[in-house]
């Protein structure tokens, strides 16, 4: 094959993978906002809580990153209907910014705790297949971003099937589309709200575990990623979770080929140029009746 | 009896007061730059212990953290000065130490640096600033030097090159040297391309050098991206004859473990290596490994050396921030690290020389190849696919 043709595409795969990880962050992010309005400022924080949680087994027990999956996954569950059952859902309806101060509380909190628990050092753990790769007609792709973009795709499924296909999936679309409606119907929407919130926090230390065999853990790795979930779902429109995986690989795929044909200087700024395009051209993709669709 | 207790106070405030000085130091113990920071940690107390075990003046640290922020480094760096401190050394890396350098100048108080290599930091420099480590050009004219030997040996080993650095005070030194100097040299310089610290996907860049091609792929960054960039180069494929870091995150034992087989036969340039033959170098070594309880790097041994050199320089009577600036001048040490005195030379101001050093990762250890005189191997050249 032809070595720029090559390397355009092995770009190009590259970027959507990296971008269907954004989009995993961003579903998250995406689903809290639609159900309950609050943007969840400590997303990032709990994507560096699910990296360090892999770190810890694997060093503690030598357990597989991948197999951490299964204590992530609950625990961060746990922890997000904890905390919408015991602190948001505690602030009440009166002003949205103090919902949107707490979970910046909480990230503060989150971030300190590993800052106290691991050091401020960038810590990663080197399995054997980190380096590991694969080549495709001519594309080399590194199996643990191929893993990790199999994963988002598997959450993506997952979520979409516990959304249309179940009780459970009826209720949390009925709480997002009129929470009052919803209430008089029998649906208990605190229960439902904090079930969302831990599906979100899931997602995020899902996608945590999923990065920490491509990059290094740290306190404030967080902060990145909350950056990148707010671009991803505000391009494809707050609460829209197809919305949310295209404005994810879109990212990705922008960043990259942004990279590579004109300056990897401006790398953060394809994104953001894209996000200010799209709230110029298509701003009811962002707060308007997308809002209702979860 | 009141003259004698008098006598006996007098004596006590002279052993207990007079002979300690404090040194300041400043670095980062926490942040981005957190492993370096314990590594000047490191090199500061081995450095203590063994000047104090000496006799003379008790040398105390007032270590201050700079959270790897600029802003904190020139607080900490106020707040030394208000407790009269003689000297202060750090940062640890460029951007931080070169704004820490013109606030110590315009206050008078002098500064050592171990390890930032910003050229402009002694080049012009000030009076003030004295700089125990090299400057970044001996990174590249290091490497410069190597690959004129291969093709030495071998005509047309290495003719083009890319280079990718972190886009801060550090990465941009160093690009700027080398890209002069490769293209002085005439070799061709076929990629140059600047990142975001923090970044951690290089894919495209080194998709774009695969389809180039180049001979040689240099490489300067800090910790955590030296490890996904040797990842990536794997990961994508990109296989020159010779992958060259410079020192920074390449030359920490951290490197190794991290990218682990994707780092064989990455060269790094360096200035100092556990293996190097100047006097006591194996024994420092092993004294930086116990109080670190881990592989130390360059920058624990640039510290101890720094340290050193503030000693010197209390003992040609520096106890004050004008009288040390004058000692720092008289200083000349011969220590495990190499020889420590401050010229005026080419441009620059109060800088130290520094032999350069090329090591290459062997059996997942940094082997000194090159120069000659230090070597303890043979390069690993063109690097296997």
């Amino acid at each position: 094959m032809n070595p720029d043709l090559q390397a355009f595409l092995q770009t190009l795969v590259q970027g959507l993978l990296t971008g269907g990880i954004y989009a995993l962050v961003g579903i998250g992010l995406s689903l809290i906002f639609g159900v309950m309005r609050v943007i969840n400022f400590a997303h990032g924080d709990f994507l560096a809580l699910g990296m360090f949680l892999t770190l810890f087994l694997f060093k503690t027990l030598h357990l597989d990153p991948y197999l951490s999956l299964l204590v992530a996954l609950p625990l961060g569950f746990a922890l997000g209907y904890f905390i919408q059952r015991f602190v948001l859902s505690r602030l009440g309806d009166r002003l949205a910014e103090s919902s949107m101060l707490a979970t910046l509380g909480l990230g503060l909190i989150v971030s300190n705790m590993l800052l106290l628990g691991f050091g401020a050092q960038p810590q990663t753990i080197n399995v054997p297949y980190a380096n590991n790769t694969f080549t495709l007609g001519g594309i080399q792709v590194s199996v643990a971003l191929l893993v990790a973009g199999l994963g988002t795709l598997a959450a993506i499924v997952g979520l979409n099937l516990l959304l249309y296909r179940t009780e459970l999936g009826r209720a949390i679309r009925a709480t997002a589309q009129n929470p009052l409606g919803a209430e008089l119907q029998g649906v208990n929407t605190r229960t439902i709200q904090a079930i969302v919130f831990g599906l979100g926090v899931a997602f995020a230390a899902v996608a945590g575990v999923l990065l920490l065999p491509l990059l290094y853990a740290y306190p404030t790795v967080g902060e990145t990623f909350t950056l990148k979930a707010f671009v991803v779902t505000v391009l494809g429109g707050l609460g829209n979770l197809p919305g949310a995986i295209v404005g994810g690989l879109f990212l990705g795929g922008v960043e990259s080929m942004g990279s590579y044909y004109i300056s990897n200087n401006y790398r953060d700024a394809y994104g953001l140029v894209a996000f200010l395009l799209v709230l110029l051209l298509r701003p009811e993709g962002l707060f308007g009746k997308t809002v209702k669709r979860v | 009896m009141k003259k004698a207790i008098a006598l006996g106070l007098s004596l006590l405030a002279s052993t207990a007061f007079a002979d300690t000085i404090r040194i300041g130091a400043i670095t980062s113990l926490t942040g981005r730059f957190a492993t370096f920071g314990k590594m000047q940690k490191a090199g500061f107390q081995v450095a203590l212990d063994e000047i104090n075990a000496r006799g003379g003046n008790r040398l105390e640290l007032s270590l201050e953290d700079d959270g790897s922020d600029t802003n904190k480094a020139l607080a900490a760096a106020e707040k030394l000065v208000n407790e009269h401190v003689p000297m202060i050394i750090g940062a640890y890396a460029s951007g931080i130490t070169k704004p820490l350098s013109q606030y110590l100048a315009r206050v008078k108080v002098p500064l050592i640096v171990a390890t930032a290599v910003d050229e402009t930091i002694t080049k012009p420099g000030n009076a003030w600033t004295f700089r125990v480590n090299n400057q970044s050009s001996v990174y590249s004219r290091s490497l410069g030097d190597l690959f004129g030997r291969l093709n030495a040996q071998k005509p047309g080993s290495i003719r083009t090159v890319a280079i990718l650095t972190s886009n801060d005070a550090f990465g941009k030194s160093v690009q700027a040297d080398a890209v002069n100097q490769f293209a002085r040299a005439g070799y061709t310089v076929v990629g140059k391309d600047t990142y975001d610290q923090g970044l951690s996907d290089f894919r495209p860049i080194l998709n774009r050098y695969r389809a180039q091609n180049p001979d040689a792929v240099i490489v300067a960054s800090y910790e955590q991206d030296a490890v996904a960039i040797a990842r990536q180069i794997k990961e994508v494929g990109l296989s020159p004859k010779l992958i060259a870091g410079v020192a920074t995150g390449f030359a920490l034992p951290g490197f190794l473990d991290g990218a682990g087989s994707a780092a064989d036969n990455f060269v790094v340039a360096a200035v100092w290596n556990g293996d190097v033959t100047y006097v006591g170098a194996q024994n420092l070594y092993a004294r930086l490994k116990k109080v670190l309880g881990e592989e130390p790097s360059q920058h624990a041994a640039q510290s101890y050396a720094a340290m050193l050199a503030a000693a010197e320089a209390v003992r040609l009577g520096g106890t004050t921030p004008e009288a040390a600036q004058q000692a720092l001048l008289k200083v000349k040490l011969s220590t495990a690290f190499g020889p420590v005195s401050f010229r005026t030379f080419g441009g620059y101001q109060n800088q130290n020389s520094v032999v350069g050093l090329i090591t290459q990762i062997q059996g997942g250890k940094f082997v000194t190849v090159a120069p000659a005189s230090a070597a303890r191997g043979k390069l690993v050249f063109p690097r296997p696919k």
